[in-house]
């Protein structure tokens, strides 16, 4: 019986953009999913490479352009190659396969040279070799070089075989590898290229002509980001709909087969809603990342980044930003995700703590039903454009006090090289859209659960036997009467509504003397500058989980007191959404304060929307701050600084607001 | 480093070239880590550098050296010395 033994450990080295990704699924197969390591910044990536009935162990490093460290990223790649690892630990390679871009020997040779001097063997994988524009005498380059040179396609995989034999065999010589000699750079390019002359422009250069056009490039950047927004929602609201009614139709038929009582609520309520509703965003994380990664693969991103670098290097961010603060107007948890191409990690840590601060499209509901209830038509534009300005203004005077405060580095430099642009790998791209959605599923498994059952159990305890049986006596003459009705006629379904809605009734005065509401009255004095009263306050805590959580909520808490249920005509809360908002906006302008005051104004429910656009009411977003920068630190700070700022901004709303006049009524 | 002159070299500052201009690498100003960056990414001494673009809003700008295409901001490429080919 044969033991499958691991010869060594070889790393991935050079540029970003070389190609060591696609590399490193050429060299390790289809059947390998490259497992990312955490490190204290950034990740390295590595799997296991079959030689005959062995393997060798390939890492894939983040890009470096010399042995000298600019970035923190570059620190933990040539830390590895010292035999360090990010926490300290041994780990290191025994050989060095030099990725280099045969475009741009130049530059490269260099770095080839610096690595020899490591004392590991080097091999050199030569790539690009088709768009390098150049021919290559790659023999008289390895005999110059005094290494082995294997010319390989990172997009198909071409001369990866090669490749691996020729590691397989250095790292089986026992021979120490011969310090390379000076050389001239400059001499050694020269006489290994033969240009091609063509005299044409190349592709690149001529895509570059239009998408980089002093008057049309911008523009033309919009109009993309406007198509992917767009595609964002289109595409992925049937995905949506289908994990909603997936999640209705399991939600359902669990109630159909528990009892009723806590078990039943707890799996419905707690575990298929509280899951679903995080579930329901994985559609927008596919797509986006697929949008993401095919801009990142096809070489666009960089010249995103070219066209946008001068507006965000006024706030101390640069052009790599730029994508993930747009994709975090439909969601933050992927464009957390999407901050992984952003290489200088302190500007990566400034974008992810204002990314949040973009209005997501989870704000959008609760922004459409409090403008609809209290606004005009005529204002309704403005005041929504208002909200999400807001957001911007906020997320640009935080980041540009980040950058000269905990995440100030040497000043955001962009050394940025603009790729030849190609057809994006396809293995590439689909496993960066896995590996951010298994992320993404592991986190809604883990922590959002977690927070999903605690809220429910703080909603739903205790239960005081009096409401059952308040409410079982108002139940038992209704039902009796239904007995009475013959089915599908008018009468019969105004009964069965009275009946549905004593159902609603009775859950929200459950809910009202539950642990959460308790928690709501207790801290309403802290919203009460803000304009809250006491059911706001427990729909503003339900929303701490998830934001869109608080129509549910406030559309149990409305349903009961002061406004005679009938004149409504929700059935009941499972009823469609838009029919929900509808019955929701009346109640909440009909609805009175104990005092019998009115409980909303256009001033407090301004308020209670700057409160929502700045406020961090996302499990699934600090989750994947969590995730992506290791630490509990960021998640605690943007939870904090939004909270902070949210409730400070809402009191100064309601506050200047009343002083001025305007909280008189609508 | 040979390479890196602090001397009053003669030239002017890459950052001040216009779109189209083939110029010739004279030195990179300064002793610090992104000057030897600068070293790194290509701009030895008598390297070929022409200014391909400057992006629409002012800044960065786009070289093209070494067969390859490079954006730096004004500050960077400021410390970068040539003279016209």
């Amino acid at each position: 019986m044969s033991v499958s033994r691991r010869l060594a450990t070889i790393a991935l080295v050079g540029r970003q953009n070389a190609g060591k990704t696609s590399l490193l699924m050429h060299l390790t197969g289809s059947s390998q999913h490259p497992v990312n390591f955490p490190g204290s910044s950034v990740e390295r990536t590595e799997a296991m490479a079959k030689v005959g009935s062995d393997h060798l162990r390939v890492v894939d490093l983040p890009g470096i352009t010399s042995l000298e460290a600019l970035s923190p990223d570059e620190e933990v790649s040539l830390a590895w190659l010292g035999g360090r690892t990010a926490a300290g630990k041994d780990d290191g390679p025994d050989a060095i396969c030099a990725v280099v871009d045969a475009g741009k020997l130049g530059v490269e040779l260099k770095l080839i040279v610096e690595l020899t001097r490591l004392g590991m063997p080097v091999i050199v994988a030569l790539t690009k070799v088709d768009v390098a524009g150049v021919t290559l005498d790659v023999d008289s380059l390895a005999r110059q070089l005094g290494v082995a040179v294997v010319p390989v396609n990172a997009l198909s995989g071409a001369g990866a075989d090669v490749l691996l034999a020729s590691l397989a065999k250095e790292v089986a010589s026992a021979a120490r590898p011969a310090q390379l000699a000076p050389i001239d750079i400059d001499a050694v390019v020269r006489s290994v290229t033969t240009q091609n002359a063509d005299g044409r422009p190349s592709l690149t250069d001529r895509i570059d002509a239009v998408l980089l056009h002093r008057v049309f490039g911008l523009p033309i950047l919009a109009l993309l980001v406007f198509g992917i927004f767009q595609a964002l929602f289109v595409g992925a609201e049937p995905l949506m709909g289908l994990i909603e009614n997936g999640q209705g139709v399991l939600g359902t038929w669990v109630a159909s087969i528990v009892p009723e009582g806590a078990l039943q609520s707890f799996l419905v309520d707690g575990l298929v809603n509280g899951v679903g509703s995080v579930l329901v965003f994985l559609p927008q994380i596919i797509l986006l990342m697929l949008f993401v990664s095919l801009l990142e693969a096809s070489g666009y991103m960089a010249r995103a980044a070219f066209l946008l670098d001068r507006v965000l290097s006024k706030v101390g961010l640069s052009g790599r930003s730029f994508v993930p603060l747009v994709s975090s107007f439909a969601c933050a948890v992927p464009a957390v995700l999407a901050t992984r191409m952003i290489d200088n990690e302190r500007e990566r840590l400034a974008t992810i703590a204002v990314l949040p601060l973009m209005s997501c499209s989870a704000r959008l509901p609760v922004y459409v039903i409090l403008i609809g209830a209290f606004f005009p038509s005529s204002q309704a534009g403005l005041v929504l454009f208002s909200l999400y300005a807001l957001g911007i203004i906020i997320a640009a005077i935080v980041a540009f006090l980040l950058r000269r405060t905990r995440l100030r580095g040497s000043h955001a430099i962009l050394m940025m090289e603009l790729p030849v642009y190609q057809r994006p790998s396809f293995r590439v791209v689909k496993n960066q859209v896995w590996a951010a959605s298994r992320e993404f599923l592991v986190t809604a498994g883990t922590v959002i659960m977690a927070t999903a059952i605690l809220i429910w159990i703080l909603s739903y305890y205790p239960r005081p036997t009096a409401i059952h049986e308040r409410y079982e006596a108002e139940r038992a003459p209704i039902a009796a009467a239904l007995d009475k009705l013959a089915a599908e006629t008018p009468e019969h379904e105004a009964t069965q509504a009275k009946l549905d809605n004593v159902g609603v009734r009775e859950r929200g005065a459950y809910l009202e003397q539950s642990f959460l509401a308790e928690a709501g009255k207790a801290i309403q004095p802290v919203f009460a500058p803000a304009g809250f009263d006491w059911r706001t306050t427990v729909g503003v805590l339900a929303a701490f989980p998830a934001r869109e959580l608080v129509i549910p909520t406030l559309g149990i808490l409305y349903s009961v007191g002061d406004v005679d249920p009938g004149e409504f005509d929700i059935a009941s809360l499972d009823q469609a959404q838009a029919h929900r908002e509808e019955g929701l906006a009346g109640r909440l302008r009909a609805s009175k304060k104990d005092d019998g005051s009115p409980a909303w104004t256009s001033l407090s429910a301004l308020s209670v929307m700057v409160f929502f656009a700045l406020c961090s009411q996302c499990m699934a977003t600090l989750g994947a701050i969590k995730r992506e920068t290791r630490s509990w630190r960021w998640p605690i700070f943007v939870f904090s600084y939004m909270t902070t700022l949210a409730w400070v901004m809402a009191v100064m709303v309601f506050q200047i607001g009343s002083a001025l006049g305007f909280g008189g009524g609508t | 480093m040979a390479e890196i002159s602090n001397d009053a070299a003669p030239g002017t500052p890459l950052d001040r070239e216009r779109a189209g201009a083939s110029l010739r690498v004279v030195s990179v100003e300064g002793d610090d880590a992104i000057a030897r960056r600068l070293v790194d990414l290509g701009f030895r001494p008598n390297t070929e550098v022409r200014v391909e673009r400057v992006a629409p809003l002012g800044d960065p700008i786009q070289f093209r050296l070494h067969g390859y295409r490079l954006a730096l901001r004004r500050s960077e490429a400021h410390r970068v010395l040539v003279v016209a080919r």
